[in-house]
């Protein structure tokens, strides 16, 4: 199965609980900090793959994952995606607005609304 | 984008910061600003030339958030910033969205400013480095004394006023060994909101930090342990910025590019007291440097600020800055997740706009990277391509 599947597998499991239930979900699946080796030694599943290759299929998944929502959606005659927050409207506004680090985004995102 | 591009589009500003003051009413160890027992104030004339030339220019045409910043805002007084926002808001063209904000130290809160922060709709930024072990090693006054008990005085106070805020807290070589100690602390004192940064090289300061051998492993450990407390107590943290940087800056769509704010110029514009305009990194802005001018391009008080953007010296770092995203391009596996780096990072590190890789990036942007795609490989069934249960804890949409 290519990379890209793997991570649609998982995205389409995580998405209907919108990003906050996509980072708790992420964040759920942290080891222990005391089991958890430094990243230089942390075994990857995908250790023979590059990591522009890994964002790369991420963000492929995202795109077809996106695309299968809007199709359904369409057919069915309602919005896509919902609360699910990569087209800005709850959780992960685009685009990414301040980042500098002294200053934060979270009260900026009565820009991407 | 390259340099020719830029020039033929109307820069937009998204962010203005703006130093009401130099002056700090604290001293903390790893300070930048060189100017901080200053005690001038910035004339009225200069925040209206500044406005009236913003709003003119037509640069800040989809809202502005302004934050005051650069030396502690609340030393002013509260009728500072009543005539500051009342000269702004008689000078914004109708319908523009003006926010501002405050980054501040908490030592001055009091009910007097939670009253105005509530009335005004300012965004609050409190600068406190955790627990008191922690926050006093770096964070004191003149004397050496620390400024936790201040510090956390003022954070509760916004929370009985209801008033929302986020803490910003700097990681040190010891905080990163405390992410337990560190979402303790958060939890009881009811922060929601948490942004870290790490203790950088800017300016005359140079990092402890980044001397440590093995602190970026730290820092993602310290995100990673953070992140797994914070999904075991959902619903108490709201807000972790690193991570949901990280996760949105991984997790999108294949045609959503990186926009780059800290290398667009004049989409963070920075004034000083003086009336001093510069762009790029805000911290550039008091900085010393005899190749780029300190960074200065003009004054407002002076200069036009629509001419400002013609001016040789913006080329000039312009270029360099963009010699230095051309190499982190070409050069970088997680130049999708940052769009080029952050300028000032990459000149007081590796002495050149024109340079690539940072601690400071290897550090945020990297590992922070790291951590959200090592994360959605540890999801049971990413391995097989299958279904499978999600980890306990996970399973509730919150939104």
């Amino acid at each position: 199965m290519s990379l890209r599947l793997k991570y649609q597998t998982i995205l389409t499991r995580l998405a209907p609980a919108g990003a906050v239930g996509v980072s708790l979900a992420l964040g759920a699946a942290s080891p222990a900090a005391a089991s958890e080796p430094p990243t230089g030694a942390q075994p990857s599943v995908t250790e023979k793959e590059k990591v522009s290759e890994r964002l790369a299929a991420v963000r492929d998944a995202v795109t077809a994952l996106d695309q299968t929502r809007a199709d359904a959606a369409k057919a069915e005659g309602r919005l896509a995606w919902g609360n699910w927050g990569w087209r800005g409207g709850g959780g992960w506004g685009w685009p990414n607005w301040n980042n500098w680090h002294n200053w934060n985004n979270w009260g900026n995102w009565f820009r991407n609304w | 984008m390259t340099s020719d591009s830029v020039a033929q589009t109307m820069p937009q500003i998204q962010l203005l910061v703006v130093q009401p003051t130099p002056f700090c009413n604290i001293d903390c160890r790893y300070c930048y600003l060189p100017d901080r027992s200053n005690k001038s104030v910035v004339a009225e004339e200069t925040l209206r030339n500044l406005f009236s030339q913003v709003f003119a220019s037509g640069w800040a045409q989809e809202g502005l958030s302004v934050v005051w910043h650069a030396g502690e805002p609340m030393v002013l007084p509260i009728a500072f910033y009543r005539r500051a926002f009342a000269l702004i808001d008689g000078l914004k063209p109708t319908g523009l969205a003006v926010r501002h904000s405050f980054q501040t130290n908490g030592t001055l809160i009091d009910d007097a400013w939670c009253d105005f922060v509530a009335e005004a709709a300012i965004n609050i930024g409190v600068s406190i480095d955790g627990p008191q072990r922690l926050h006093d090693r770096n964070r004191v006054t003149r004397t050496g004394r620390g400024t936790f008990g201040k510090a956390v005085a003022g954070v509760r106070h916004l929370r009985q006023h209801g008033v929302p805020f986020h803490v910003i807290s700097v990681l040190t070589p010891e905080s990163l060994a405390a992410p337990r100690e560190m979402f303790d602390f958060y939890l009881a004192e009811g922060i929601e909101h948490v942004c870290f940064n790490v203790e950088e090289s800017e300016g005359d300061h140079r990092s402890a930090s980044f001397a440590e051998a093995g602190i970026e492993d730290a820092y993602y450990r310290f995100l990673s342990e953070f992140w797994r407390l914070s999904a075991a107590h959902p619903g108490r943290i709201q807000f972790i910025r690193e991570i949901d940087d990280a996760q949105r800056n991984v997790i999108r769509p294949r045609d959503a590019t990186f926009f780059n704010q800290l290398a667009t110029p004049f989409a963070i514009t920075s004034m000083d007291w003086t009336g001093n305009i510069a762009t790029f990194s805000p911290e550039l802005l008091g900085l010393k440097s005899p190749l780029y001018d300190d960074f200065v391009l003009g004054n407002i008080n002076r200069d036009r600020l629509v001419q400002l953007a013609e001016r040789p010296l913006l080329k000039r770092m312009r270029d360099d800055i963009d010699a230095g995203i051309a190499l982190c391009r070409e050069s970088c596996e997680y130049f999708s997740v940052c769009g080029g780096g952050e300028p000032v990072n990459k000149l007081f590190e590796n002495g050149s706009f024109a340079t690539a890789e940072t601690t400071y990036c290897r550090m945020t942007k990297m590992r922070a990277t790291d951590l959200v795609l090592d994360r959605l490989e540890r999801i049971p069934g990413f391995v097989e391509g299958r279904e499978a249960a999600l980890p306990s804890g996970s399973a509730s949409p919150v939104l």
